[in-house]
């Protein structure tokens, strides 16, 4: 198997199966990520594709810096998540809770499954913003502690700080509801 | 400890990952194994309501075609590397397109009819919407006030047709467009560098206010041209205030004429109109009229046309094509007013006041921004009388007076000018 390096340098030089192999790879957890972090499916899905074009679009100046290629394409999702929500916080959004009530995705409706994505969803939106950040990076992205910090642009120590109590609360909202 | 917890916390974590059972890392920290697992069974919570989220398989599949489509047309690359150059060429693109739009709309057949169509016509729209690309595609000022210019007349042509046709109602609305358009004209034409045709048309008071001594005003202006060439006259000019605007030339021209004007009240008007018009038009509009004039009176005409050329503004070709414009602008007024009055004529009596509402409307606005309209057959008459200065003019009663005027010096240009726009208005 190429090694991620190797597979980078391909696609920074325009390589489009190395890129397409890379695609391959992030694809999910990017779109794992994102889903976790916008209110439905088509936002999620538009903002996934829109990570990928802009990738390709800027990958002839991506310079390898010992951080995993997730670490770069996280940091679009990131930026484009942030954007998204700055956005519709200006459309005055409502709290999560209270947009799926409205939504379609009415929870008597939906699956089993899909009411404990849901739940989580409600949960890492309670959290404060840097845990929440850490723990979709950790949880959903699976990033490691290193590509989380670099892609953060925060210590190891404060990451692994930020999950634990990230953890720690999680349990509580899960739990709670679970018990519930 | 809260610190060491974390570190445990992670690297159990990390151990479970890749494949190491929880059972086992908690044995490696017994003292701490109450508060892990919990949160370690969280994660494993956690993770399995993750594997649920998985992207749909069509937009899996869409998402990979779009992918593959953008890195076929490296295109996008570039213009995310460069983004000053996209957002140059994209302006580029348009402009070629709407030139190309343009082109096409007025080589068409479409076009070409469009062209044609009268208010009442339903290709009329598509012209106008044509005009508007023509307009926004002028670069310079000149050319914006050309542009304008022309659809100024084009506005008093569909005038005419409807007066012509005794439409009364569409002659109205075209009145209106055509005051619109002329004000959009004059406005072009300021801009462009030329000065405003208007002020002149309403000064002279024609047969309304035929005083035999109204017509020294004019002379008023007198600025120092006109005291050189005819000191004598200047008294009687002192009283008259409006002739401050008027530039040196014009004055000085008329200067010499009131002699001549005190005899024929009838005359004095013209003359009055040419100075207004002079005023506007700097430099060589103003000359023809008062060649006219000045010729009968004794000072000879090389004089006064030698002053306009003195006093011309620098720029030229720039007052020259400005000149042209206003001319134009008046002649299409005159042209317009004439076929209303003609309409008028024709008219029962009923309709009689409409088509006079008509004629007051184009006098008022598209002869005189300011408020000193006066009546609208001694307005149009003012403009005729311009138009027969410049070589267009029309109607009947203001060539006769012309002619008075221009009994004298058979050599100059502007007499020659009256004569044809007798021909055209005996024709009418």
């Amino acid at each position: 198997m190429l090694s991620e390096e190797y597979l980078v340098q391909q696609a920074v030089n325009g390589n489009q199966a190395a890129f397409t192999q890379l695609y391959n790879q992030n694809f999910d957890r990017i779109h794992r990520y994102i889903y976790i972090k916008v209110r439905d499916r088509a936002e999620a899905e538009d903002l996934t594709q829109d990570v990928f074009i802009r990738a390709l679009e800027s990958i002839g100046s991506y310079k390898w810096r010992d951080l995993p290629f997730a670490a770069w394409l996280f940091k679009i999702a990131h930026n484009r998540v942030i954007d998204h929500v700055r956005k519709q916080s200006k459309e005055k959004r409502a709290p999560l809770e209270e947009a799926y009530a409205k939504s379609v995705e009415d929870p008597i409706q939906m699956t089993e499954r899909d009411y404990e994505v849901y739940q989580l969803k409600v949960a890492l939106e309670q959290l404060p913003e840097a845990q929440r950040d850490v723990a979709t990076l950790r949880f959903i992205g699976q990033l490691s502690i290193a590509e989380a910090a670099r892609t953060l642009g925060k210590s190891e120590g404060t990451v692994k700080a930020l999950q634990f109590n990230a953890t720690a609360s999680l349990r509580k909202a899960l739990h709670g509801k679970l018990d519930g | 400890m809260d610190r060491k917890l974390d570190d445990i916390f992670n690297e159990c974590y990390e151990r479970i990952r890749s494949g190491d059972s929880l059972e086992s890392c908690l044995r490696s920290y017994p003292q701490y194994r109450a508060q892990l697992e919990p949160l370690l069974r969280t994660t494993f919570d956690i993770g399995r309501r993750v594997s649920y989220i998985q992207p749909r398989p069509e937009f899996k599949h869409w998402a990979q075609v779009r992918i593959e489509s953008a890195q076929r047309y490296p295109r996008q690359e570039t213009r995310a590397e460069t983004p000053a150059a996209s957002t140059w060429w994209r302006p580029a693109w348009a402009i070629a397109l709407s030139v190309i739009l343009v082109l096409l709309l007025t080589t068409g057949s479409t076009m070409a009819a469009s062209s044609q169509a009268l208010p009442t016509e339903p290709l009329y729209p598509v012209k106008l919407a044509t005009e508007q690309v023509r307009v926004a595609l002028a670069v310079s000022d000149t050319q914006k006030a050309q542009v304008e210019t022309e659809l100024a007349n084009i506005r008093a042509a569909e005038l005419e047709a409807m007066a012509n046709a005794g439409k009364t109602d569409e002659a109205t609305k075209a009145v209106d467009r055509y005051n619109d358009q002329f004000q959009k004209a004059v406005a072009a034409i300021i801009t462009a560098g030329g000065t405003e045709p208007q002020p002149p048309v309403y000064i002279p008071p024609t047969e309304t206010i035929p005083p035999v001594v109204t017509t020294p005003p004019p002379v008023v202006a007198p600025p120092a041209i006109t005291t050189a060439s005819e000191n004598t006259t200047p008294p009687v000019v002192t009283t008259p205030p409006v002739v401050t605007a008027p530039p040196a030339i014009t004055t000085a021209s008329e200067n010499t004429t009131p002699p001549v004007v005190t005899t024929p009240p009838v005359v004095t008007a013209p003359p009055a109109i040419t100075t207004t018009s002079e005023n506007t038009t700097p430099p060589v509009v103003t000359t023809p009229p008062v060649v006219t004039t000045t010729s009968e009176n004794t000072t000879p005409p090389t004089t006064t046309e030698q002053q306009p050329t003195t006093t011309t503004t620098p720029d030229k070709s720039k007052a020259t094509k400005a000149d042209n414009m206003i001319k134009s602008l008046k002649n299409s007024t005159s042209k317009s007013i004439t076929a209303l009055n003609d309409a008028k004529e024709k008219a029962s009596k009923d309709d009689k006041r409409d088509w006079q509402n008509a004629i007051d409307k184009i006098s008022k606005k598209s002869q005189a921004k300011s408020s000193t309209t006066k009546d609208t057959t001694s307005q149009s008459d003012n403009v005729t009388s311009n138009q027969e200065n410049s070589g267009a003019g029309v109607t009947s009663q203001t060539t006769v007076q012309s002619d008075n005027n221009t009994a004298p010096s058979p050599a100059s240009p502007s007499r020659n000018k009256p004569s044809s726009s007798n021909r055209r208005g005996t024709s009418r």
